[in-house]
């Protein structure tokens, strides 16, 4: 199995592409820290069946992306074993859609924090073991939005922007001791946060795609996995879009 | 295993990145149709050494790239064999290390008639089969040269960035029909065709890529079964490049 043996940590597992990408990580035979804003019945109830039927360890950690102190409290947890972490997926993210002229300095504040001053502090965190044992694999989750622009998107497509420039980065500086870090720019994927785009706006996407549908959340786990696997071994500093083929 | 059951087109797969996609198609299952200029011995005797290897079957394919009477003929063993074609690998090209000053016409038109224009008739033949089977992935080799301009590829950049422009067509076209189409530039590959360029100008290029290496071949081969493969199933009209984060 392509992932057998490695450990991952996920974030943004309850629902849409985190959960698609922890439920194929599994059946791929890694182990997982499955983080979450908060605990539900059917996400304790889904892990629990997902772990037995793979085999796998799946430790579920929750933690709020808004409150440093919990970030930083939660990458302890995932570190008090010692356990070596070969990968790190940070898919947790939200929208604020609203126009350039209409978005408040509140929305871009929260859809920043969350986008990416969390998304930065958890990953220092969680890269320490990687630089111990000199090898890993980083996936950051970008969004067509932020090559393409769209809409109502000023403030995630710059957060999703921001991500972009900071895989660069962290490919420059970490990828020399052994850790690779890329991106993944997802199109219109089928999740809670696509089910908002307005319907005309959703015509025009799909008439510009190639191939003229929405994309599963298993079509962006399953490169997040290539990226996380040993046949990315020698791509870094990459956004890869996970689009259908849009504009 | 990945690409368990499906059959594939490789071109050039007598050495360097071909090759090593042999070996790469052949571990996860596939059954190739393996394609090489000349059909000699060693190359007969190697290619079913693989093929038993990996308990797969693996067809020779051989022609020169440039003879399209024979290209015809290939593509006639193809069509009767029935088998269908899941995915083809435009591998096989030449490179010329010249000065934009010195370049010949002579060198322009044969680089442009192997890495272009006959990988463009030979996908049209193997695209009318894929487009029957309404599904198929078509995988092109460009090269960091088509984006990056290198001192002495402007000949080579040049072909590798139409094939760029080729694959990006196909893919507006074709992703109707369900056939898929990307490319891989790798970067600096550790190959016979390395040996063309200036030895310093690799040195520099190994020391200020990200992973401070050049690639193997087997690295390019597994983003090409990555791209082969059902995992990318929402992947195309893109270019992923396999280059270790050369700058």
């Amino acid at each position: 199995m392509i992932l057998s043996g490695k450990t991952a940590v996920i974030t943004g597992c309850l629902q849409g592409i985190g959960r698609a990408t922890m439920d194929v990580f599994a059946q791929n035979g890694a182990n997982i820290f499955a983080c979450c804003q908060y605990e539900t019945e059917e996400f304790t109830n889904h892990i629990k069946e997902l772990s037995k039927e793979n085999q796998v360890e799946i430790i579920p950690i929750y933690f709020d992306l808004m409150d440093d102190a919990s970030i930083k409290q939660a990458a302890r947890e995932i570190q008090k074993d010692k356990k070596s972490i070969d990968v790190l997926v940070n898919i947790a993210g939200m929208t604020q859609d609203a126009l350039f002229q209409m978005v408040t300095m509140d929305q871009m504040k929260t859809v920043f924090q969350v986008n990416y001053f969390s998304q930065i502090l958890f990953s220092q965190y969680i890269i320490k073991p990687m630089l111990r044992s000199g090898s890993g694999s980083v996936i950051n989750i970008s969004s067509i939005s932020a090559l393409d622009g769209n809409p109502g998107q000023l403030v995630y497509a710059s957060s999703k922007g921001a991500m972009i420039a900071a895989t660069k980065t962290m490919s420059a500086e970490l990828a020399p001791k052994g850790i690779r870090v890329n991106a993944v720019a997802p199109g219109v994927i089928d999740t809670a946060m696509t089910a908002i785009v307005p319907p005309e706006a959703m015509d025009r996407l799909m008439s510009k795609s190639n191939i003229k549908r929405v994309g599963m959340p298993t079509e962006v786990a399953n490169v997040i996995m290539y990226l996380a696997s040993d046949l990315s071994s020698f791509v870094t500093g990459q956004t890869i879009r996970v689009d259908g083929g849009i504009g | 295993m990945i690409l368990e059951g499906k059959n594939v087109i490789i071109t050039g797969t007598n050495r360097g990145i071909g090759r090593a996609m042999l070996e790469e198609f052949a571990k996860n299952g596939a059954n190739i149709w393996a394609h090489a200029r000349v059909g000699t011995p060693e190359f007969f005797e190697d290619i079913n050494s693989v093929a038993e290897k990996y308990h797969v079957e693996i067809r020779p394919l051989c022609f020169e790239l440039t003879d399209y009477e024979a290209m015809k003929a290939a593509v006639k063993t193809i069509m009767s064999s029935k088998i269908p074609v899941d995915a083809l690998i435009n591998n096989a090209g030449i490179t010329y290390n010249a000065l934009f000053q010195m370049s010949s016409i002579d060198q322009l038109r044969n680089q442009f008639e192997v890495n272009f224009i006959s990988v463009f008739i030979f996908t049209q033949y193997i695209v009318k089969l894929m487009t029957r089977q309404k599904k198929g992935s078509i995988v092109n080799i460009t090269s960091s040269a088509a984006f990056d301009g290198n001192s002495g590829k402007s000949v080579y950049g040049a072909t590798k960035a139409a094939v760029v422009a080729m694959t990006d067509s196909i893919a507006a076209e074709l992703g109707a029909n369900g056939i898929r189409a990307n490319c891989i530039a790798p970067g600096i590959t550790e190959t016979e065709m390395l040996a063309t360029m200036p030895e310093a100008v690799v040195a520099e290029a190994k020391a200020t890529a990200d992973m401070r290496r050049g690639g193997k071949p087997s690295e390019i081969a597994k983003t090409a079964v990555f791209l082969a493969s059902d995992l990318s199933s929402y992947v195309t009209g893109q270019t992923i490049r396999v280059d270790g984060g050369i700058k």
